[in-house]
């Protein structure tokens, strides 16, 4: 199995704001990651540097060996984005906003509507693809966007809190729709949560991050065997001091 | 590359004229808004016409004599309603029109024809009844009537002429000398009143500059929009992150907005020329062979107008893409770009108004150093003839634009696009980097 993703002494700052101090993670291929930790931890920073939008003070990050400052543009060719506070083109519709997502993947135009229908399948939205997406709701515009994102079976997907806004059962649609998608296209997922127990069911492995550093790292069994706890907002509670 | 920037500028111009706000104001509005100010001009001049016909006229006739008579006898000659009031005092006479349609009192005084026949000066009375309403309709009725007078006046004059020279020609008597006007264009004669050619240049050096100013003013708010609705709405990261490079995505943006900044810039000069042309008669130039007397605009100038015109255009709209980079949201963005329009409008004033190189030297220089006055300047380049001063000013956009597309595809292609912002703090810029979000 190959090294996915490989996070080096990551350092971060936003003038005299230390977002991230000396990161370190790795992610195997196939596998499906989880950042957790508090608001302000630096998960944010981190997907954003691994997703070529900022550029890192100091340290690396590789993409299947792909440094993301040196080679952004073929890092991008290899990832999707879901930023937490993601919209879409609020005057084109639906299905107008995944053609023009889609087409900067492919230029063939039945390979273009291929992607569009596995994306309408994935979100669930039926005909309500055809409306601007100025009249969907908080929970129809994330199921759109998770759909762009997964569309296209990229190498990797980065989802920065992909459940941010949603409902408890458009909650449980998109969680069971991402661990199914990994799992059956063999994509590598990085996410972002604060929700523990919603990472605790998702991820192979996660990343406890606090002040812009990995704490600990492990399967949710292992952190929680080793910390005896019933789950992962207990291990982080142990680990940071919380509890 | 080519098939990436196209979908970027066709997703650029759907959500541009898909936005009601764009649509209704940009498009719309000049369409509509012209063609119904011109309305009202055309409309208000007919009620004006109308009311002349309908010219209402009180008279006192104190005199009796023969020119009275002559005098009402012309005025009933252009169908002029006159109801005669010589009964009454002037006081009694005012008071009696109050209320009614009467548009004018004349007074003829006793004596009025005594003098004129005695080579003296007469004295006519008007009163025109003054209501604070009826705007063009009510003093073109004014200056019907005094202009029925001065008429009059000009026939005594003529029998006075008679009477004192029988042989002579009243009208050469009258005009002594009759001025023929030509003018130089380029050092050649030509047979054309210099009134002619400054109507014909205040036609150009109006109409062009506003329109030049419109589009620079259109294109920039349409493309400061173009960034930070992106922020607004949240899909800018999404974007950043796609396979395509980030100059694609700015060359795209900034011809997404030039091509729907050109539809809103023909629909307003579409109205503005509905509305001049309510103004019939106002420029008058189509009587003039301009081929003839070299003030036809050649190939050149029109390639040097059009080049002239898209550096400007570009230039702004780089400019309004690098400000609009430092706000949050649209309001932020086109509050950035708002005080750069007195950079065309400046330019502009002055263009219509005077020679820019005519200025004193150190005006003349501030004015010249705005890039887009060049465009307003060479807008006039078939008049002026000065060619050499419009490439040069095309040279200096250019340069101009390099710099300023250089600044803003820095701008895109580093994190600055998402993290650089304009702080408004004890009066000074400063740029602080984004707040972090986690």
């Amino acid at each position: 199995m190959s090294v996915a993703v490989e996070a080096k002494k990551l350092v971060k700052d936003f003038g005299s704001v230390k977002a991230l101090d000396g990161l370190n993670f790795k992610i195997e291929e196939g596998e499906i990651f989880g950042l957790i930790g508090l608001n302000g931890a630096g998960k944010t920073t981190a997907l954003r540097i691994t997703s070529t939008l900022l550029q890192p003070t100091s340290g690396t990050v590789t993409v299947f060996g792909r440094d993301v400052v040196k080679d952004a543009a073929e890092v991008r060719n290899l990832i999707t984005y879901l930023p937490e506070e993601a919209g879409a083109y609020k005057n084109l519709s639906g299905f107008e906003y995944l053609r023009f997502m889609a087409s900067f993947r492919t230029k063939d135009k039945a390979a273009i509507e291929k992607l569009v229908d596995a994306a309408a399948e994935i979100s669930g939205l039926g005909d309500r693809l055809k409306d601007k997406v100025k009249g969907y709701s908080k929970g129809m515009k994330r199921r759109l966007l998770v759909a762009r994102a997964l569309m296209t079976k990229p190498k990797l997907a980065i989802l920065d809190e992909p459940n941010s806004g949603l409902d408890v059962l458009h909650s449980v649609h998109v969680r069971t729709l991402i661990k199914r998608y990994a799992k059956e296209q063999n994509v590598t997922i990085l996410l972002s949560s604060h929700n523990m127990l919603e990472v605790e069911y998702l991820c192979d492995r996660v990343a406890l991050v606090n002040k812009g550093k990995v704490v600990v790292e492990g399967s949710p069994t292992e952190l929680k065997e080793k910390h005896g706890a019933v789950n992962l907002e207990e291990v982080f509670g142990e680990v940071v001091g919380f509890a | 590359m080519l098939e990436g920037l196209l979908n970027i500028i066709i997703k650029e111009v759907k959500e541009l004229v898909r936005d009601p706000k764009i649509l209704l104001g940009m498009i719309l509005v000049p369409l509509v808004m012209f063609p119904l100010m011109g309305f009202a001009v055309q409309t208000s001049m007919e009620s004006a016409e109308q009311s002349i016909q309908e010219t209402s006229i009180a008279l006192i006739d104190q005199d009796q004599g023969p020119y009275a008579q002559n005098l009402v006898g012309n005025l009933t000659k252009f169908n002029f309603t006159i109801t005669h009031l010589d009964d009454l005092t002037v006081d009694q006479a005012i008071a009696q029109i109050q209320d009614t349609d009467i548009t004018n009192l004349v007074i003829i005084p006793s004596g009025f024809s005594e003098n004129i026949t005695g080579n003296g000066t007469a004295t006519l009375t008007v009163y025109t009844p003054f209501e604070g309403g009826g705007g063009i309709a009510a003093s073109a009725q004014s200056a019907t009537i005094t202009g029925l007078l001065y008429s009059f006046e000009s026939m005594i004059v003529d029998e006075r002429i008679k009477a004192g020279y029988p042989e002579a020609n009243v009208t050469e008597i009258l005009n002594p000398i009759t001025l023929s006007e030509k003018s130089i264009v380029k050092g050649k004669s030509a047979d054309v009143s210099p009134d002619v050619l400054f109507g014909l240049m205040m036609s150009q050096a109006v109409v062009m500059p506003v329109g030049v100013m419109t589009l620079l003013i259109f294109a920039m708010q349409l493309a400061s929009t173009a960034v930070a609705s992106e922020k607004e709405e949240k899909t800018l990261e999404t974007l950043l992150t796609m396979p395509i490079n980030r100059t694609t995505i700015l060359v795209g943006k900034l011809t997404g907005s030039i091509l729907v900044s050109i539809v809103g810039a023909l629909a307003y000069l579409v109205g503005f020329t509905y509305y001049m042309s309510s103004y019939t008669g106002l420029m008058q130039v189509g009587a003039v062979d301009l081929a003839a007397i070299g003030l036809e605009p050649t190939l050149a100038s029109y390639g040097i107008m059009g080049v002239s015109l898209f550096m400007a255009l570009l230039s702004a709209l780089a400019l309004a893409i690098s400000l609009s980079v430092f706000a949050d949201d649209v309001r932020g963005a086109q509050a950035l770009v708002g005080p750069l329009f007195i950079l065309f409008i400046v330019p502009m004033m002055f263009s219509m108004f005077t020679d820019i190189y005519s200025l004193p030297f150190p005006l003349s220089i501030i004015l010249l150093a705005i890039p887009f006055t060049h465009s307003m300047l060479a807008t006039n380049v078939t008049f002026t003839g000065n060619y050499i001063g419009a490439i040069g000013g095309i040279i200096y956009m250019t340069i101009f634009t390099i710099v300023v597309l250089y600044i803003a595809s820095r701008l895109f292609g580093t994190e600055k696009i998402l993290t650089a912002k304009l702080k408004f703090k004890g009066f000074s810029f400063r740029k602080k980097k984004e707040q972090q979000s986690s």
